[in-house]
This record gives C-alpha cells, structure tokens and sequence, in this order.
C-alpha cells in the first residue's frame, strides 16, 4: 500500500494527532476525495507501524467530527458531505491551529509580514492541488 | 478475582541473584490489557531475568510473578496456552525445518491458526524445508514469531527480539506484530534497545536500570513530562535553575556557544504550564525522541544494541 501518511513517532504530536490531523489535510486538500475508502484501522496500522489502538482513536475522532464515516460491513470512507461542526467547535479548531502556528512563528523569530507571507503560500499550494480553502 | 479485570503479566518486588549478583532489585512491574509495554534499559539492566521469572522459568529469591492473575511458577503449563514468546536467543532444535516445527507446535494447541502461520512464514520468506540452524537470524526470529502467534495469545512477551536484524527483518518484525495487535488486542511485553521501532508501537515504557524500575509511564505523557528547553539567552539559564518548582530536575544540561539546553523531568503541575511563568526566562519546549529520553534517565551508551 501506498504510504499516504507521513507520521514521525519521534514528533512531539502524538501519533493519533498527527495520523487526525493528516485525514483531515488530505481531505481538504482533496488527497483523498469524497467518498473514498481510507485504510483499515489493521492496515493503517501496519503500513505506518504504529499501534492500531492509536489508529483507531484517530479514526473515532474523525468519525465523531463527521470527516469520516464507517459503513457497516464495507470500511471506513470519506464523508460525502463536508463535515458541518458547530460554530463554535469549528471556530475553537481553527483558533487552536492558529495559536500553534503563530506561537512557533514567534519563537523562530518570524515577523509579521513573514508569517502573512507564509500562510498565504499555503493558500495558494492548497487552491494549486485543487482543494478549496 | 471473579468477574475482576486480569492483569496479564505482573512482576511483583522481584529479587534474583546470581551470586553476588543482584540482577532484579525489588523489581515491580504489571503489563494490563491492551497495552504494549517496552521495557528498556542497557545490557545487564535485569530484562531478561526478569522475563524468565514472569515467565515461571526461574524462581525469585525474593518477591513473586503472576500471569494472569496466577503464580507464575506453578501455574505454567497453563497459562503457555495464552502465551507467545519470542525468546532473547532463538531456541528451537537446530535440526528441525520448519515444517517440523510447525506440525510439533500445532500439537501442542487446542486452537492453532494453520492458514496464518503459514501465510506469516511465506510473507517472511523463510523456506519451510531448511534445517532452523541453518537459517539467518532474522528468519529464526521470523519463525519464533511465526509460532508464537500460532495459538492467538493473549499476552506476547518479546525478548529483544529484533536484535541483530537488518532493516528490512525488522520491520516485517514489527508488521506482523502490529498485524496481530490489529486483531487480537493482546497485551504485549517487549524488552528491546530498538528505541526507533518501540516509538510508535508502546503505549507504556518502564526504565530498567539496575534490576530496579527506574521510572514507568505512559509513552505519551512521559514525553510531555521529559523534555528539553532551549533557552533563548543561555545566561537566563543559571537564574532558571532556582525558579524551577521542586519535584522538576535537570537531567543534563548542554551549552553550545551563548544558548543552553537543558533535558528537563517536570512534575506533574508543570507540564501544562507555560514555560516563561515556570521558569522566569525565555524558553522554548522541544519534545524528545524515546531514545533521547533513555540516554538521558539511563546514561550514555543506549541503543548499542549489537553489544553483549
């Protein structure tokens, strides 16, 4: 299989977090399109070589977020339709990856035109791959 | 114990001496359910006595072990049937193939998963007509592991089991563990030096040192609580060393030019808080790989794994 993830069990993420966080990039970048079937929770595990305990905790919070759903019988696939959090929820993720961002930006010194400069490439790489912002 | 959850595997204040040699200290250590527990520490730290020990194989002079829930030296034979064991050295007969092997291991279980193990077998490549003697290291470990998840065990005990194999062994080593994790959600005790390949698979890390248990934590917590600062100013550093709460400590400390980095064991209240209230100081927090994490509780010389 194809590893689709790049996970770094040495990181300071924890490795569900980063496995979440990665669906969820792919997803919004349209890596892996609507309606797809995402690994199991055994063959995730085996291709990243991680426990599947913490596969599968990754694959709960995607679920109860609506990023992923489970069909019975069939696997686990990208929602069809784009998970709709509440307001506030939806607000409070986006804050909290902001928070992360701006707090390393500042620790390695960057200015603020350099951290607008660097999230607006981001944009544009996210728009370029044919996901929508 | 009715109805009350069994621990798979605990070792309780173990002592064992060999000679004047105390290998296990008052060793305390208990693998629950669904966890995979990696036991770390130097060559000579006690991790294979204290294996023989849980596994009924030596009697303690001091202390005793329990697989599920029962004395482990009397009660064997039984709990085997819920064990596998990758040992430290490959120990089947050498003149054996691993067909032999295969039907003599089959014999000895009620339940035996024959289309598994010899799927595991075709996927580690080992041929099923060589004399085991005759097969690498890594295809002896590869056949150990094969055989030991034969009968579906509830708890896997793994013996520095990736030592001395390549890349390529190793981590066909490991899928087929997680393959079974993946199924099962067996408890798992593996005693390694292969940090790297443990980093993502435990969930729990107990530091052996000395035949004592030197700290024992959740993998995910300990590395919020063992990590490194990195000051912005190296000369706010000596300052920060007196504003540091009690229960902290500095577990090294390394200055390269004006800045300074310390490898620090915060206490519990500490970790959540910011480091410039903690410390007084601009800092940053950095997380470390397990393997930093060992050199730095256990001292220098970690993952020298091909020494003994």
């Amino acid at each position: 299989m194809k590893r689709i993830l790049d996970i770094d069990p040495k990181g300071a993420m924890p490795i569900w977090r980063q496995i979440e966080d990665g669906v969820r990039r792919l997803v919004a970048s349209g890596g892996l399109e609507r309606g797809t079937r995402v690994p199991s929770v055994r063959e995730m595990a085996k291709a990243l070589r991680v426990n599947p305990a913490t596969v599968a905790k990754a694959y709960a919070r995607l679920t109860d977020a609506g990023v992923l759903e489970m069909k019975r019988g069939e696997g686990t696939f990208v929602s069809e339709r784009p998970p709709k959090l509440a307001a506030a929820e939806r607000r409070r993720l986006l804050d909290e990856g902001a928070a992360r961002f701006v707090a390393q930006a500042a620790t390695l010194g960057a200015g603020e035109e350099e951290i607008r400069e660097v999230v607006e490439k981001r944009l544009r790489d996210l728009k370029q791959n044919g996901g929508k912002p | 114990m009715n109805g009350e959850k069994m621990i798979p595997a605990r070792l309780d204040a173990v002592t064992i001496r060999y000679g004047r040699t105390v290998a296990c200290d008052g060793l305390s250590l208990s693998v629950e359910e669904g966890t995979v527990y990696a036991l770390l520490g130097r060559n000579g730290a006690g991790k294979t006595s204290a294996i023989r020990c849980l596994l009924g194989q030596r009697r303690p002079q001091g202390g005793r072990a329990f697989l599920f829930g029962r004395p482990a030296l009397h009660s064997r034979t039984a709990a085997m049937k819920r064990i596998g064991v990758v040992p430290e050295r490959p120990d089947a007969p050498r003149d054996w193939t691993a067909r032999d092997l295969i039907s003599f291991h089959r014999g000895l279980y009620e339940k035996w998963d024959a289309v598994g193990v010899l799927r595991r077998f075709e996927r580690f490549g080992v041929p099923l007509k060589t004399p085991f003697g005759r097969l690498s290291r890594g295809q002896q470990s590869h056949v150990q592991l094969a055989l030991a998840l034969g009968h579906g065990p509830e708890l896997l005990v793994l013996d520095d089991p990736v030592l001395g194999l390549d890349a390529v062994a190793r981590r066909a080593f490991y899928e087929e563990t997680v393959d079974h994790l993946a199924g099962s959600g067996a408890a798992v005790l593996i005693a390694t030096h292969d940090l790297d390949g443990v980093e993502g698979l435990a969930t729990r890390v107990g530091f052996l040192e000395a035949g004592r248990i030197l700290l024992e934590e959740n993998l995910e917590r300990l590395k919020e609580r063992i990590v490194r600062i990195r000051f912005l100013e190296g000369l706010q550093a000596a300052a920060a060393r007196e504003s540091l709460p009690g229960g902290c400590a500095v577990l090294s400390e390394e200055s390269l030019g004006g800045s300074v980095a310390w490898v620090v064991r915060l206490e519990e209240k500490a970790i959540e808080r910011p480091l410039a209230g903690l410390l007084g100081a601009e800092a940053e927090r950095e997380a470390l790989s397990l393997e930093e994490i060992f050199v730095a509780l256990c001292g220098d010389g970690a993952g020298n794994g091909g020494a003994q």
